[in-house]
């Protein structure tokens, strides 16, 4: 039995807090993007890890099976995720490193880091770091195989379409019922 | 404590009952971790009747006001089994998961949710 969630109120927009500072100063300390022509958006999207600068920084590393899933459609709270094995938990925790260390290098200068959040640091076997957009998943062969991520936002989370199954049960059903015909009651005859 | 939960991973139990919440002086709230003892469990799981495990809430019929000003609240008490480095221990999340556990830094079990209030 699925649990109901009931919103009193209509949910706005939800803002996540990343784990450093705070969203509403973006504007002001941000000096190294030059991007910030549009508005707050846009330089939040900079400020942290973008798909690009995840795929460098993973192949230089040399993190094995690299995946990139895009979830847009799936899933309401990030856009990509990337799921990287590391060959042991040494290699995973460098890899969390490296990507926090792209962070700061970009951004050089400004008066605060907006760092993205890295959990699972201390157990090295499945560390995920959050930077808004995209989730990138390192884990060792043992835990990806336990958990089977690709598997999970690939196939089961498969965008639900139009009930097929109900589709099917409708149209090969013999009754004239369901094909939209209802016979006349016509109790005279 | 003594709260009844239900489990909803794949982890192999399916009661627990809260012994101690880690965090807060009246109890656990949807998101904190509380140590609970396995009062029902399959057959063949990962964990077994009478174990003591650790537990992420991550759903409370208790109301929870957001920072926009509304609030969530579910039908039914739930928890999922995690182990003392906060990695999930079963492999999938039934029903829904609220957005608070992302602030929670509880990231890894939004990701093996099928669903997000």
């Amino acid at each position: 039995m699925l649990g109901v969630a009931r919103l009193l109120t209509s949910r706005l927009n939800h803002t996540f807090a990343l784990s450093t500072s705070r969203l509403s100063l973006l504007l002001g300390s941000s000096s190294s993007s030059r991007g910030l022509s549009s508005g707050g958006v846009r330089s939040k999207v900079e400020a942290v890890l973008n798909l690009e600068e995840v795929k460098k920084v993973l192949s230089d590393l040399r993190a094995e099976d690299i995946q990139i899933i895009p979830v847009k459609s799936q899933c309401e709270w990030t856009d990509f995720m990337v799921i990287a094995t590391g060959t042991s938990t040494w290699h995973v925790r460098n890899i969390a490193q490296a990507l926090i260390h792209k962070v700061k290098q970009k951004q050089k200068g400004a008066e605060r880091l907006l760092l993205p959040s890295v959990q699972g640091h201390e157990g090295g076997n499945w560390v995920v770091i959050d930077s808004g957009n995209v989730i990138v998943h390192a884990l060792d062969e043992k835990a990806r195989s336990y958990y089977k991520l690709e598997s999970l936002w690939l196939t089961e989370m498969a965008p639900k379409g139009p009930n097929q199954d109900l589709e099917k049960a409708l149209n090969t059903s013999a009754s004239p019922y369901t094909l939209g015909y209802r016979p006349l009651n016509i109790s005279s005859q | 404590m003594r709260t009844n939960l239900k489990v909803v991973d794949n982890s192999g139990a399916k009661r627990v009952m809260c012994i101690q919440a880690l965090k807060g002086k009246k109890g656990a709230r949807l998101g904190d971790t509380i140590i609970a003892s396995v009062k029902e469990a399959q057959p063949r799981g990962k964990v077994k009747k009478g174990e003591v495990v650790y537990c992420v809430v991550v759903r409370a019929a208790m109301p929870r006001g957001r920072c926009d000003g509304s609030e969530i609240k579910f039908d039914d008490n739930a928890v999922v089994l995690v182990n003392k480095q906060g990695e999930p221990i079963g492999t999938r999340v039934f029903g829904p998961v609220p957005h608070e556990l992302r602030k929670k830094k509880l990231v890894k079990i939004l990701t093996l949710a099928e669903h997000i209030a």
